[in-house]
């Protein structure tokens, strides 16, 4: 009985360090301001976890992702506008850190390339419209 | 005019396959990320420190010779396994080492050098982590190579092992 | 003994892919090739059973039982972890491919002998690609010395029963593609003045793929739901877009098969979107097994594995796109369309599909590029795919609702609006209705809101007043996809969420219901042990709900923690529970969700499938009269 106790108690204490399954914003993270509170969270919410698989921070139980949430929450209360908040992140772990990729001449094809697939499409359509008036004039 | 159009995506599937062939001949770890300040200062910071009653002044520390900084904590295996070569820079290379205790328990730190050796000149203490964070570090141990200047040369995220210790020491001749 | 014999079959199967490429290129031996076809049929059948029997023994002088398994497993999963490993996984690739190669062999009648063996050498070239490649990097038959005594165990967050049968579902679903890339081949390879009835022989292929990739992509979807534990369904992890892409381009493919069979237009797209479709397949192997980038998905990093995937896909896909490239032409004609015409509609639908499958394509491997390209890294996450691709995805819907009602030819506008007016009067109303209970005035919930209704009205209608002339497949499958669109926007735009720290006998509100935390308890599974919350739901009128208890487990065989959510699901909504870490004395950490209507996205996901299933029966039919 004595030793069960135990077990389930390690297991408790155990618990607590080490979650890697998906818990996230704990209670005692969240703002009071609820302006702020939703601010913290979609900034977080497109910044990745970079030690989960394709998660947000916004996401994760990882203790890395925990303490930039608190770092985002703090940077809110002190007045720092969202734009300062992701330069600060990124002036650190670089553009990896951001999940919506970033406007750069690098990621310029990344961008306009949907656009210009869109443009094709729509070409494509006009042109069979032009082929159907001939082959129907002929 | 159609036939043109076709051999584009062949042209472009063919390419797109051998940037992937490039990516998986070349030497990289998918998992790591390339740190962003690389060839910038070294960021700065004060803390406590952890084996003496001085502030530490990063300042001070990193802006005279070769350093070496290497983010530990007590907690975290592979920085027992590594411990050996952060040894081997300070005591076969004479290089300076700078220690910088990661979200840890100072007096379970003490204890372990004691335990293990310590080869840092100095070390600071870094109870929330937000020193690491300064730095990009995403996951200790992560050790980082300053030169004279100040200048983050190099940063390597995960244990040291034999093949990183040679590229360090490699590394290290460059900037002299 | 039995792990000789299992290296045999594959050294069997590789035999029989040899002999039914060499065979096939001749055209009588169809006795030979007859042989060829049963053969690799049954040896890589008795491969993928002999691993099996392997796993469930657990044979660990084997070295991928000794990797995957233990004797602790329950048997479903053993079986199961058979095909969870890269190994493994690569036999039923093997095994698929047989079974399509067996049924275009059964296309066989005295008309296409020249035709079926040209499609069965693409075939069995693709078979031995595949099998060289198993016998070379990824030999499931390897041993082990010195024998361990147990395994090493499995992840337990894959011991379920849905991620047990997504695999297999998903394979049919890409590998099944194969047929179609063959047939295509096939056909670029013949005289296109033979008038072969190629179109005839894809669609049951077609079909098959595209409705077991559709229930596939499900499952995957679900278990990510109620597994993860924050009610996640999609993650456009790059392993799940390797999924998805051939999904678009199957369903461009099979409305497409649809024109050339009723009108011989858009043939040329049907042979690309064939070869397409199933190259992305291959490519979608090869980032899960190449280790070129990492993921939940991932096998284990072996750039070998890669290097070979890569000039497998190099060969077939510069093979048939130049084929393509230069036999095309005579798949141009020119039967005159209007753009306000059923094949308008679909020609639309072809090329939304493929924008949107190579804006996914372009995010998927764009960091792969920046990072050979400048030795940065960036992330494509969700935000930018929710940017682009649902934009382009609106049109498809609204053309959707209206397609299957347009002409033939050329649609009359006016008689058109004539047509839709009570669709459009039945869709405005159900809106109306639905934003009265649900009263959420966001612009992308009442849109996504209107194009659900516009879809599940339109079919509705279809059911009611046409059933005769349309099939029954096409308006389930569409009713299923009107279906989803309300369970994606209902459960992202009407989400409530609490995230709270309950005491025992504390209880919290969440939309209109009371949850009560009644206690903690301990309970032990059949290879876990949990602490189990105790929670119990009350209506307004305070009658009992139900009761949800979220565990979180210790796996002492894999040292792994997980977290159950505990759901409650109903027509309406779910209710979702996880549990966090806590003490007797501060609490526990709550986690709740009302999540609206979500139920409908699997409801909706498996009203597709069914259509997909109703419609194979019809093909099945078809393709029986002509052999």
């Amino acid at each position: 009985m004595i030793s069960r106790n135990i077990l389930i108690a390690t297991i408790f204490f155990l618990a607590q360090l080490s979650y890697n399954n998906c818990f996230a914003v704990e209670p005692n993270e969240i703002l009071e301001n609820k302006k702020q509170e939703a601010r913290a969270r979609n900034i977080s919410k497109n910044i990745r976890c970079l030690v989960c698989q394709n998660q947000s921070i916004d996401e994760s139980s990882a203790p890395l992702a925990k303490d930039l949430r608190n770092l985002i929450r703090e940077k809110i209360k002190d007045g720092d506008d969202d734009k300062e908040i992701y330069l600060f992140l990124t002036d650190r772990y670089g553009d990896f850190i951001l999940l919506n990729p970033p406007f750069k001449l690098s990621t310029f094809a990344l961008w306009f390339l949907p656009f210009i697939f869109f443009i094709t499409g729509v070409l494509i359509i006009f042109m069979h419209k032009k082929k159907s008036k001939w082959i129907k004039k002929n | 005019m159609k036939n043109q159009l076709i051999k584009i995506p062949t042209i472009l599937f063919l390419s797109i396959l051998l940037v992937l062939f490039y990516l998986l001949v070349i030497d990289r770890d998918p998992s790591k990320l390339p740190s962003n300040l690389l060839n910038k200062n070294a960021p700065e910071f004060v803390a406590d420190s952890l084996l003496d009653n001085e502030k530490f002044l990063s300042k001070k520390e990193l802006n005279n010779n070769i350093t070496i900084v290497n983010f530990f904590a007590t907690w975290c295996a592979p920085c027992r396994e590594e411990h050996v070569y952060i040894k081997r820079f300070s005591s076969e290379k004479k290089i300076k080492v700078i220690g910088i205790n990661y979200k840890d328990n100072p007096e379970k730190a003490i204890i372990w050098l004691k335990k293990l050796g310590n080869p840092y000149s100095n070390i600071a203490i870094d109870k929330k982590g937000k020193i690491a964070i300064d730095w990009g570090v995403y996951g200790i141990p992560e050790t980082f190579l300053i030169n004279s200047s100040g200048i983050i040369k190099y940063r390597h995220a995960g244990q040291i092992t034999k093949k990183i210790y040679k590229k360090f020491n490699l590394l290290i001749k460059e900037i002299n | 003994m039995v792990v000789t014999l299992g290296n045999l079959t594959l050294w069997l199967s590789f035999f029989f892919s040899i002999f039914q490429f060499y065979n096939s290129q001749k055209k009588n031996n169809l006795k030979l090739i007859s042989i060829a076809v049963k053969g690799l049929l049954i040896s890589s059948l008795l491969s993928f059973l002999i691993l099996v029997y392997l796993h469930v023994v657990s044979d660990f002088s084997v070295l991928n039982v000794f990797e995957n398994s233990h004797t602790t497993k329950p048997f479903l999963y053993k079986v199961s972890g058979v095909w969870g490993n890269h190994e493994g996984s690569m036999l039923l690739w093997i095994i698929v491919l047989t079974i399509f190669n067996y049924f275009i062999y059964k296309l066989y009648n005295n008309k296409n002998l020249v035709f079926i063996s040209k499609t069965l050498s693409v075939q069995s070239f693709i078979i031995l690609g595949f099998i060289i490649f198993t016998i070379l990097t990824s030999n499931p038959f390897e041993k082990i010395f010195p024998v361990p005594a147990n395994g090493l165990g499995f992840n337990p967050i894959l011991q379920d029963p849905a991620l047990a049968i997504h695999p297999p579902l998903l394979y049919i679903g890409y590998v099944g593609l194969s047929a179609a890339f063959s047939l295509s081949v096939a056909t670029l390879n013949s005289n296109a003045k033979q008038e072969i009835p190629w179109f005839i022989y894809m669609k049951p292929f077609v079909m098959a793929a595209w409705t077991f990739l559709t229930i596939g992509i499900a499952l995957g979807s679900l278990w990510a739901y109620y597994e993860l534990g924050w009610g996640g369904w999609w993650f456009w992890d790059p392993v799940e877009n390797a999924s998805f892409m051939p999904w678009l381009l199957a369903t461009a493919l099979l409305h497409s098969l649809i024109v050339v069979e009723k009108r011989k237009s858009l043939q040329a797209w049907v042979l690309l979107l064939s070869i397409l479709a199933f190259l992305l397949s291959v490519v979608g192997t090869f980032l899960v097994r190449s280790g070129i980038l990492t993921s939940v998905h991932t096998f284990a990093l072996d750039p070998s594995r890669g290097i070979y995937i890569l000039a497998f896909t190099a060969l077939l896909g510069g093979y048939s796109l130049i084929l393509f490239a230069s036999k095309s032409k005579f798949y141009f004609n020119n039967n005159f369309f209007a753009f306000f015409s059923k094949e308008g509609a679909i020609l639309v639908n072809n090329i939304i599909m493929t924008i949107v499958c190579a804006t996914v394509f372009l995010g998927t491997i764009y960091p792969l590029l920046i990072e050979a390209f400048t030795n940065n890294k960036i992330s494509v996450g969700e935000p930018y795919y929710n940017s682009t691709v649902i934009p382009i995805i609106l049109p498809a819907i609204l053309v959707m609702g209206v397609g299957p009602i347009l002409s033939w030819g050329k649609e009359n506008k006016f008689l058109l609006l004539k047509k839709i007016l009570p669709s459009i009067l039945m869709t405005v109303l159900m809106t109306i209705f639905f934003l009265s209970i649900y009263r959420s005035y966001t612009f992308v919930g009442v849109l996504g809101v209107l194009l659900a209704f516009w879809i599940i009205s339109n079919n509705l209608y279809l059911f009611y007043i046409k059933r005769i002339y349309h099939s029954v497949g096409m308006v389930t499958a569409h009713l299923g996809v009107g279906f989803l669109i309300l369970g994606i926007t209902s459960s992202s735009v009407l989400q409530e969420e609490k995230i709270i720290r309950m005491n025992i006998d504390h209880n919290v509100e969440i939309n209109k219901y009371n949850i009560v935390f009644k206690r903690i308890s301990e309970v032990k599974g059949p290879n876990y042990i949990a602490i189990q919350g105790n929670f119990e739901i009350y209506d307004k009128k305070n009658n009992i709900i139900t009761k949800l208890k979220p565990q979180n487990r210790f796996y002492p065989i894999t040292n792994n923690f997980t977290s159950e959510a505990s759901i409650h699901t109903n027509l309406f909504r779910d209710l979702y529970i996880v549990l966090g870490e806590g003490n007797q004395n501060d609490g526990w950490v709550v986690r709740i969700y009302y999540n609206p209507l979500v139920a409908w996205i699997w409801i909706g996901a498996f009203t597709i499938f069914l259509g997909g299933i109703l419609s194979m029966r019809d093909n099945f039919k078809k393709v029986k009269k002509i052999s």
